[in-house]
């Protein structure tokens, strides 16, 4: 039985990874603490499984709690910065797709959001993934009206970045 | 087109840089220890609940019990005791109902809020204690004061008499020293609070706020 509950996770863990590592991408700034995080929400989501009863799909359900471990639950461990891992976290454009002036737009827009807060992080996360405002704030607990009004000022603030 | 759906178009092309997992790495993970913020705090408060409990326990011993006889407070500290035992208890029982709230598949708003409650037992079990140690202290420091002597034999008393200075010395220092002890305390529990929930305190509020 149990370990009929761990296949199952794992492989649904295995198919939405990419949820956690999105995370992780927005949360750390570098290569360790991206693994960390991942770590953490792994077993954070495994934890709280046998609560899972499927009622929502795998991946609604992933997306709060890897949020909660992001946001709420994970410690930073202290760090040094060690430039060998630039490459591997920031994220990476297709630059032959893209003219120069967007190229730079998305640069820009990519180093503002590690800029952010936690909470502005999860907002435009939510808002990437295409997530509609009532899921916003249903995984965050705020209302609806909050949702907006703070996604609002994050897309203003975003646009002000590139737009000065 | 908008920058911002430029941006998201782009997000959807990071999916292919993303690391990818193994099932069997994955599968490595589930038995790493956690280093969430509950884990520390759960293991914080059990240590400080019982670090009291276990101070309380160890300072009553049979020469503590003479010694309130001499100085007349056996019931008072009885008394104390089971008050504070009650209290104690009571502490711990919220705590761990409130502990046992905590669930990451609530929402955001939801689980720091049930975080914060149940590390604010534990604050307010520790300002308990404060605030007790110091009222008894100083029931103990008067009654100390004006009956102790009278068991004393007393051969040479000018040595035993104050003047109105000494007395006032002698009090002063007294809670000077309480004060000392009371505020090293609390600022070893703004430290420990503070490292553990300032993160957590900020982000509770940028969520919440506008709301209310």
């Amino acid at each position: 039985m149990d370990k009929e509950l761990e296949h199952q996770f794992i492989t649904n863990l295995e198919r939405h990874q990419n949820i956690a590592h999105k995370i992780c991408r927005i949360y750390t700034n570098d290569q360790d603490s991206h693994n960390d995080l991942f770590q953490e929400i792994t077993i954070q989501l495994w934890k709280a499984y046998p609560k899972f009863r499927g009622e929502a799909k795998f991946s609604t359900w992933m997306y709060r709690v890897a949020l909660n471990t992001a946001i709420t639950l994970y410690r930073k461990k202290k760090r040094g910065i060690k430039t060998q891992d630039f490459d591997t976290v920031h994220f990476k454009l297709k630059t032959e797709e893209y003219d120069g002036e967007v190229e730079e737009q998305l640069k820009l827009m990519y180093a503002a959001i590690k800029e952010l807060n936690d909470i502005e992080k999860a907002l435009v996360f939510l808002y990437l993934e295409e997530k509609n405002y009532r899921e916003i704030s249903e995984t965050l607990g705020i209302t609806e009206v909050n949702a907006r009004v703070k996604m609002n000022r994050v897309k203003t603030k975003l646009k002000s970045i590139i737009n000065p | 087109m908008d920058e911002l759906d430029i941006l998201k178009k782009d997000w959807k092309q990071q999916e292919a840089t993303l690391p990818k997992l193994s099932y069997n790495e994955i599968y490595k993970m589930l038995w790493k220890k956690s280093s969430s913020i509950v884990r520390w705090i759960f293991i914080i408060s059990i240590l400080e609940l019982l670090f009291w409990g276990v101070l309380n326990i160890l300072l009553s011993d049979g020469e503590f019990w003479k010694r309130m006889e001499i100085i007349h407070l056996k019931e008072f500290t009885v008394g104390v005791y089971i008050l504070s035992y009650a209290i104690t208890f009571y502490f711990i029982y919220r705590f761990y109902r409130n502990y046992k709230k905590i669930s990451s598949t609530d929402d955001a708003a939801t689980l720091m809020k049930n975080i914060l409650t149940t590390r604010k037992t534990v604050k307010y079990y520790v300002g308990f204690i404060i605030i007790s140690t110091a009222l008894t202290s100083l029931v103990y420091a008067y009654f100390t004061i004006f009956h102790h002597a009278a068991t004393t034999e007393v051969t040479d008393p000018a040595k035993y008499s104050f003047s109105i200075t000494q007395w006032l010395v002698l009090t002063a220092a007294i809670i000077f020293s309480l004060a000392i002890f009371l505020g090293l305390l609390w600022l070893f529990y703004r430290l420990i609070y503070g490292i553990l929930l300032k993160r957590l305190n900020k982000n509770y509020k940028d969520l919440k706020n506008l709301e209310e």
